[in-house]
């Protein structure tokens, strides 16, 4: 095992918006395929009939439920906007500071922005 | 071809095709989250609504299993703990499109 340090140096770098997006694409990302573990296990609830499906009916219909969508929308907004970023700089574009901050914070505002929209015409955009 | 260029090349082409699904599935999960279950049931029981599904959490998880393997190789010094880590998510990652695939056919 090589003695490289270990990336990124997270406690050590001054916060940029850019290091900011960086880490939390990382950490929605884990975020978002354990919320999707648990839509998943929502789908195999289905299978158990009407009275298991209560739990999670009241669960969905609770403040925390709706803290759970919420939160999980604006994580997957956040990861698609990041990801788009990303595509850019794959084809080589947006690497420059100015650049890259201004994207950083578009990421940032459009994911707020993407959620409000999706939840509150919920009903209406399907 | 080497491996990190073919984990680079996997991990793009699942993001482009993940991200159409993805917003698909936000603005449906969002719609049908606190219905009851007949509802619920009759939206999953819809044969493009399943195929659409199953398709969006294949590849989630196939990019998803991707993505946190490149984070364990940052985060995890010891390679046997970042063996067992990695094969755990692949499994995982393998496992549970695979049984609610099966599920939603016998919804």
């Amino acid at each position: 095992m090589n003695n490289n340090p270990i990336s990124p140096h997270i406690q050590i770098y001054n916060w940029h918006v850019s290091s900011l997006v960086s880490i939390s694409h990382r950490i929605t990302g884990v975020i978002n395929i354990l919320a999707l573990s648990l839509i998943c296990f929502w789908t195999w609830s289905l299978l158990l009939g009407n009275e298991s499906y209560e739990v999670i009916f009241n669960f969905f219909n609770s403040f925390i439920g709706k803290f759970f969508v919420i939160g999980f929308l604006w994580s997957y907004s956040f990861q698609i906007l990041s990801e788009i970023r990303h595509w850019f700089w794959d084809l080589g574009y947006g690497f420059e500071l100015k650049t890259s901050k201004v994207t950083g914070i578009l990421v940032i505002l459009g994911s707020i922005l993407i959620t409000v929209l999706i939840y509150s015409n919920r009903g209406i955009l399907v | 071809m080497i491996n990190a260029t073919r984990k680079w090349i996997l991990l793009k082409l699942s993001s482009f095709l993940m991200v159409p699904f993805m917003i698909w599935f936000l603005i449906k999960f969002v719609s049908i989250y606190d219905g009851d279950y007949q509802s619920v049931v009759s939206v999953f029981s819809n044969q493009f609504m399943a195929i659409i599904f199953s398709i969006f959490i294949t590849i989630t998880f196939f990019h998803s299993a991707l993505s946190i393997s490149e984070i364990f190789e940052d985060y995890i010094s010891n390679e046997n703990t970042r063996k067992f880590a990695n094969m755990m998510v692949y499994l995982s990652s393998f496992l549970i499109p695979l049984i609610t695939i099966i599920t939603l056919c016998k919804i």
